[in-house]
């Protein structure tokens, strides 16, 4: 079902040119251990491109990761490859990442759609079209993930804007209680977006770039709009 | 025991409670999020052998409020007590590998456990704590190793928080708190570099006071004088008009000859202390290192040069001299007003509170309406020149109708908002122009009154209403004074912030004169990073004999520009040295340095000037024979006598715009001009056809005969000639070798080649 949808998205003249591995409840199951989650999927074996990196070849030179490792410390992860992948035969691999992470491909319009899933090295295993081509409990798993990489607290109400020497100090209510944060160059550290139904919304990044959201502009009160506006 | 953040004494409580104390705490950090993306106050202990997390909610006097962001220095003034929501320990010997990961929003603190076999999650956090958490990893590995750790100096002052207000630092590279600034400190300081001029300073400011003088005297003479002691009967000067006139027309002589001195001085003036200005904040600028551009717009910085010498100069200049002898006038004014007729002077200044508050009123609203209206404006202006940069994108995608929808709709904002503006003035001066003016009705009308009482004479009252007149003047501007002010302080803290920017790099005191190296380059151990925490190059070791050619290949982003970066001292090492003929460039002094190396770096620049002036550059004083066998060699010769003006072609903004290869043959003349020891090419024929880098090759080859190379790319037959290749991976050197040995290693350049030959024998070449 879900590869029917997928292709009818894709403009054909660009089908099959590229190969882009989406990853839904068919293929993929969320896996979890101490708080990080991986994944296990069962994909289309693909042919290796050249672009590809050859993982055997890789872990055939352990001579030099060896000595790095000593030295850092930090590389005893690498005895275990970011994804082991395994041949099923039939055309399929299965592929276990311990850790997976999530990159939102466009996280102002789309937060849960569009989501890159990248293994331990940043390489991309495959993207997400929705969240919701998950059941739980992975969906919410996938959710935390997200939730926690894209913390945005949603700004209710603005108390005060004061611009000063070229910075600007907001205090504003969250859903956490009050809160202040501090804008370098407040024009370009607001981004305005639309919602999927049309709100008007607005995300501010603060110096430490911390992120913070209005989701629909016009529910902001009138007071609290009038300190914003004039930075849209 | 290093505290990183401060902390309530509740907690030491707590934690004793549970049998561990107080001295036996060596590290403690604090966080703002406990796992469950909730915020509260979490904090992280370290004793010698455990690892305590701890999150609660310390609750502060409610006086001070609860503010995450103003916390850290305020905290330790106020009595908090802390209330307990979770407890973990962890055995430290369990655990390895602390890192901070850095996510979007958030960053969380990992370690390698060994009783839960992998990664666990300590903590999560906003990026507010992303500094002190990354200290926390880094001290907890020390207490790790069994060391008491010790607080670095360097990071002792990396506090965002300012330490008298415990407000934080808009920039924590700038450790300046816009609250606590001493504002009279930086006025005085920037009054210094007018002191310069200080004969024509007390000029302008003798005149001034005369000017304001003659002022206040005008109105008496010619009206209280004239008409009481001149026209009347009576009068101590009865009927000597001539006498009258003499005097008045003196006086406006005098005024007027003291007029244009003052002028005369005034711009005089205001031209070299602009030109002063500019001057030192471009001093300023160029003294510092490439990693203060990188992290400022380089636009921004030019506005800055330009805009801030002129506003300095206006509030200096104009600004302050104008506002010193008003107030003076001001005062004097009233207190003559009053000693003439005590109660007619209070009735005629009754207006101004009322005249000082909704002025105000108008200038916030003003304020509001030119902020949209500039807002809009820019967005405009910047719509267009986007749009006409891009009109070939546009006309390539026939996009024409909706960019004319884009800049009316912008257009149409911009009208709205001016519309705005300018019915707001429309109302609003008046308006408070008759406010000012009610203050000359009472005048009137109660001076009149007492003149047919004969409590004043009519002479008394037209002075008293020139007088008054003189007074609301210039209420406007002392309105407006206030955000002048703010202005020049804003200017001066960002002229004194490029002043007191300390470079990163910086000569050595006594460098080493090297006016002849030999070009033997070695890298040891080197570990660089631009943001800490994010190796860019990790451990790189190589050694170039003097004259060998030497190819660093990688893929993009790898690192292998900053290598070059670092040879050339753009930035220092963090870690490990680089020596050139068994020198440390850090004792190298810079004049010998970069004459002796020469860099073509990917992103080529040419100023604004003429082909010559840009090959020229490096060494002005070489003869045109020499540009022309430099331009041969980069094989910009040919293309160069294309063109119609041909070496003296202007290129540069608005003028001839030059392509890629050619501007990268440009800069190539350049480098080779200059006839460098060692010569870099930064992926410097990257944009040209094979044919041109082959051509051009051939060439340096001829003169890089006997010279160091290195030369950067990730095309492999731009390094066919290399004497020795360095592969360049994640900043990590995994490969180095000839050509053959590397091929025989079967790594990661054998990987590359095999790729690259591939390719070419897909299309028929064989490598």
């Amino acid at each position: 079902m879900s590869e029917e949808k997928i292709n009818s998205a894709v403009p054909n003249e660009l089908r099959g040119i590229v190969d882009i591995v989406y990853l839904n409840r068919d293929n993929c199951k969320i896996t979890e251990k101490n708080g990080f989650i991986g994944l296990r999927a069962v994909l289309d074996k693909r042919e290796e491109s050249l672009f590809d990196e050859e993982k055997p070849e890789k872990e055939s030179k352990p001579d030099e990761k060896a000595e790095n490792s000593e030295r850092d410390g930090k590389d005893e992860k690498k005895d275990r490859p970011a994804v082991v992948t395994t041949d099923l035969g039939d055309g399929k691999v299965e592929k276990l990442a311990e850790r997976i992470f999530l990159s939102r491909a466009f996280p102002f319009d789309m937060p849960f759609e569009y989501i890159s899933v990248l293994d331990r090295d940043k390489k991309e295993i495959g993207l997400i079209r929705a969240l919701d081509d998950f059941d739980e409990p992975d969906r919410s798993m996938l959710l935390h993930e997200l939730e926690a990489k894209y913390y945005t607290p949603v700004i209710r109400r603005i108390i005060s804007v004061k611009e000063r020497y070229g910075f600007s100090y907001w205090k504003c209510e969250c859903e956490f209680g009050e809160t202040s944060f501090t804008l370098k160059d407040t024009f370009r550290s607001i981004i305005k977006a639309s919602s999927p139904d049309g709100k008007e919304r607005a995300f501010i990044i603060d110096v430490d770039g911390n992120r913070y959201e209005i989701p629909d502009m016009e529910a902001l009160d009138r007071h609290s709009y009038k300190k914003i506006e004039l930075y849209l | 025991m290093i505290a990183l953040d401060n902390y309530p004494s509740g907690l030491i409580e707590n934690i004793d409670k549970k049998g561990i104390s107080e001295d036996k705490l060596l590290l403690l950090a604090k966080c703002d999020m406990n796992r469950d993306k909730v915020h509260c106050d979490c904090y992280l202990a370290a004793t010698k052998d455990e690892l305590l997390i701890i999150s609660g909610i310390m609750t502060l006097n409610p006086k001070a409020g609860v503010n995450r962001h103003f916390s850290a220095a305020s905290a330790s003034r106020l009595e908090a007590t802390f209330t307990e929501l979770s407890y973990e320990c962890h055995m430290l010997s369990t655990l390895t590998d602390f890192s901070v990961e850095e996510m979007l929003s958030t960053c969380r603190l990992t370690a390698q456990s060994e009783d839960a076999d992998g990664r666990i999650l300590l903590a999560l956090f906003t990026n507010t704590s992303k500094l002190q958490m990354s200290l926390f990893a880094k001290y907890i590995k020390k207490i790790k190793d069994g060391k008491e750790p010790e607080l670095d100096e360097e990071d002792s002052k990396a506090t965002q928080f300012c330490p008298k207000c415990g407000s934080r630092y808009p920039d924590p590279n700038r450790k300046i708190c816009p609250r606590c600034m001493d504002k009279g400190k930086l006025i005085r300081r920037m009054a210094k570099l007018f002191m310069k001029y200080k004969l024509q300073l007390i000029i302008i400011i003798v005149i001034l006071v005369a000017m304001s003088a003659l002022g206040v005297l005008s109105p008496y003479i010619g009206s209280a004088f004239y008409y009481d002691e001149v026209l009347r009967d009576g009068g101590s000067f009865y009927g000597e008009i001539l006498l009258v006139l003499g005097m008045i027309l003196g006086m406006r002589v005098f005024t007027l000859l003291l007029n244009i001195v003052n002028g005369v001085i005034t711009s005089k003036i205001a031209c070299l202390v602009s030109y002063d200005l500019k001057q030192t904040i471009f001093n300023a600028i160029k003294r510092l290192s490439i990693s203060f551009f990188t992290g400022r717009q380089t636009g921004g910085l030019m506005t800055q040069v330009n805009n801030d010498a002129q506003t300095i100069y206006g509030f200096f200049c104009d600004g302050l001299p104008y506002f010193l002898i008003n107030a003076v006038q001001i005062v004097v004014l009233v207190i003559m007003m009053f000693v003439f007729n005590p109660l007619l002077a209070a009735l005629s200044l009754i207006t101004i509170p009322l005249f000082g508050f909704i002025v105000r009123f108008i200038f916030i609203r003003l304020d509001k309406l030119h902020a949209k209206r500039y807002s809009s404006s820019r967005s405009l202006s910047s719509a267009l020149s986007d749009v006409l940069g891009g009109i070939r994108v546009v006309k390539a995608f026939s996009k024409e109708k909706n960019e004319v929808k884009r800049f009316n709709r912008h257009s149409e904002r911009l009208a709205t908002n001016e519309k705005n503006l300018a019915n707001f003035q429309n109302v609003a001066w008046p308006l408070s122009d008759f406010i000012l003016y009610l203050g000359n009705i009472f005048a009137w009308g109660f001076g009149g009154w007492m003149v047919i009482r004969g409590e004043l004479t009519y002479g008394m009252l037209l002075t008293f209403i020139a007088y008054m007149n003189m007074v609301y003047n210039p209420m406007y501007f002392f309105m407006d004074f206030s955000y002048w002010a703010t202005d020049c302080m804003n200017a001066c803290s960002r002229l004194f912030e490029v002043m007191d920017a300390v470079p990163e790099v910086v000569e050595a005191e006594n460098p080493v004169s090297m006016e002849n190296m030999q070009g033997r380059v070695t890298f040891n151990n080197v570990e660089f990073s631009y943001v800490k925490n994010r190796k860019v190059i990790d451990g790189v070791s190589f050694d170039i004999e003097a004259g060998k050619v030497i190819g660093i290949v990688g893929h993009t982003g790898a690192g292998k520009s900053t290598l070059a970066n670092l040879l050339i001292r753009l930035y220092d090492v963090n870690e490990g040295e680089i020596l050139i003929d068994g020198v440390n460039v850090k004792n190298i002094s810079f004049t010998d340095l970069r004459k002796n190396i020469s860099i073509v770096s990917q992103e080529t620049y040419l100023f604004m000037g003429t082909i010559l002036e840009n090959i020229r550059y490096a060494r002005p004083d070489a003869t045109l024979d020499e540009v022309i066998e430099a331009s041969k060699i980069a094989g910009a010769h040919d293309f160069i006598m294309k063109l119609p003006d041909a070496y003296s072609t202007r290129i540069g903004f608005g003028y001839k715009d030059l392509s890629g290869g050619e501007r990268q043959r440009v800069s190539i003349a350049r480098a080779v001009l200059r006839n460098p020891k060692i010569l870099i090419l930064d992926e410097a024929t990257a944009a040209m056809d094979t044919e041109t880098e082959r051509q051009i090759q051939t060439a340096l080859e001829r003169l890089v005969k006997g010279r160091t190379t290195i030369m950067i790319a990730h095309r492999l037959s731009t390094l066919r000639d290399a004497d020795k290749l360095i592969v360049i991976e994640n900043g990590k050197m995994p490969e180095f070798g000839t050509h053959l040995e590397l091929i025989n290693k079967k790594g990661i350049y054998y990987k590359l080649y095999k790729m690259q030959a591939e390719a070419l024998k897909n299309i028929g070449i064989e490598a």
